[in-house]
């Protein structure tokens, strides 16, 4: 039987300071090891920076193991320079074959060459992600917003002492914001949070009671005397409890609404 | 303050496959805080689970895309509304096959995502405007909706 001939293309990613993409097609068999040798002698002659390469596999039916050995190869001179070599688009029967040889726990693959290129902007560029959310100030949903925070970050990369300080905060500002915002399902609170691999950052809005505005704005003014604390104060240990966890707090408090910024950098 | 139904929640995640499993467990513990059964809730994820990976899977071309979620919480019954940017035709065509087709022989191997969630689901509707936005619209009913 004739294997099919493999083609091999190379392209860098519009958009990216280092990520190139080697489109294959065709069958990776014991014979055609050679291309693909030259393949990465083309990417270590041409492009001399860390490269991020983005095996793109989705139009290949076949791996020999000997072409797994030229990736693997390609992979330990890309990763000498600072780069990486990752495969995505494996159909799911050579996804299945390459975990049960093991390539997995060496190679990183991704379903589609958007969700590579995705985690290259992630870890190497830095890109942060978003996640809006908005809710009605009800104080049964806190818990549920506050892990939803911390599995992001866990998912993120972030470790379970981080995740548990930003669910601490993210329990105390949504807290606050329900208590000193207007009751009521129309009076939204908006919570904006930002992630890259280095730090979260969060900003919730809510809409501010009038007669609470007093209270609030009591409770955000800097204390003068730090021994004026008494032991029996219960109030405004929330936003203590934040700025020990937070690497920076700010509060805008107006007539229209309270917004509170915080950032914690990543510390594992 | 109690909770008053209906209420809104609405999210807007990147189009990631990363986010989904914090997502579908987020709108689990939400019904739960507002007193549906875990069996309710526990079904409700798995219709968020397949309606948000078709849309990163087939709606999003873009690697900043995102995907709006929004959740409809009425005492009875939960609707959700999930939008993406709209993916290539060929995908589009498939998906309003998948939503309209009505026997089970019509059922293709690729649709059995969108046959599950109808299976879960009271009602589900697919709307994709002229720039390929596709939004669907999801009702799940309480089935213990007489306590």
């Amino acid at each position: 039987m004739q294997s099919k001939e493999l083609h091999i293309e190379i392209n860098e990613v519009s958009g990216t300071q280092n990520a190139v993409i080697i489109n294959f097609s065709g069958e990776l068999c014991s014979l055609c090891i050679s291309k693909i040798s030259d393949t990465f002698d083309k990417i270590d002659f041409n492009f001399t920076s860390n490269k991020f390469v983005i095996a793109e596999m989705s139009e290949v039916t076949m791996i020999s193991s000997a072409a797994l050995g030229e990736f693997m190869g390609g992979r330990k001179r890309l990763i000498e320079k600072g780069g990486e070599l990752v495969f995505a688009g494996l159909n799911i029967e050579l996804r299945t074959k390459l975990n049960l040889m093991g390539a997995n726990k060496v190679f990183r693959f991704y379903n589609d060459q958007r969700s590579a290129i995705s985690a290259y902007k992630w870890e190497y560029e830095k890109h942060p992600e978003h996640l809006h959310l908005s809710f009605p100030p009800y104080l049964k949903l806190v818990p549920p917003i506050r892990s939803l925070v911390s599995r992001v970050a866990r998912q993120k990369g972030y470790g379970n002492r981080d995740a548990f300080r930003i669910e601490t905060i993210i329990d105390e500002v949504c807290n606050n914001a329900i208590e000193h915002g207007l009751e009521g399902q129309n009076n939204k609170i908006d919570m904006k949070v930002t992630i890259d691999p280095g730090k979260i950052e969060f900003v919730v809005t809510s809409i501010s009671d009038p007669e609470k505005m007093y209270a609030l704005r009591a409770l955000l003014k800097p204390e003068e005397d730090a021994t004026k604390w008494r032991t029996d104060d219960k109030r405004g240990r929330g936003l203590d409890l934040i700025k020990m966890l937070s690497n920076e707090l700010s509060v805008e408090c107006n007539e229209a609404g309270t917004s509170v910024h915080v950032k914690k950098l990543r510390e594992e | 303050m109690d909770i008053v139904f209906p209420y809104k929640i609405a999210m807007s995640f990147p189009g990631d496959m990363e986010y989904i499993p914090a997502i579908r467990k987020f709108v689990s513990e939400v019904l739960q805080v507002s007193n549906f059964s875990s069996k309710f809730a526990y079904r409700s994820e798995i219709i968020v689970d397949e309606i948000s990976n078709n849309a990163v899977n087939y709606g999003c071309k873009e690697e900043c895309a995102c995907i709006d979620l929004e959740c409809l919480i009425h005492e009875d019954r939960i609707e959700f509304t999930i939008k993406d940017q709209g993916g290539t035709k060929e995908n589009l065509d498939k998906l309003h096959n998948a939503v309209n087709c009505t026997t089970e022989n019509e059922v293709s191997k690729k649709a059995l995502g969108i046959e599950i969630v109808r299976m879960l689901s009271e009602s589900m509707d697919i709307k994709i405007d002229k720039e390929n936005l596709t939004s669907i619209h999801i009702v799940r009913k309480r089935e213990d909706s007489s306590t």
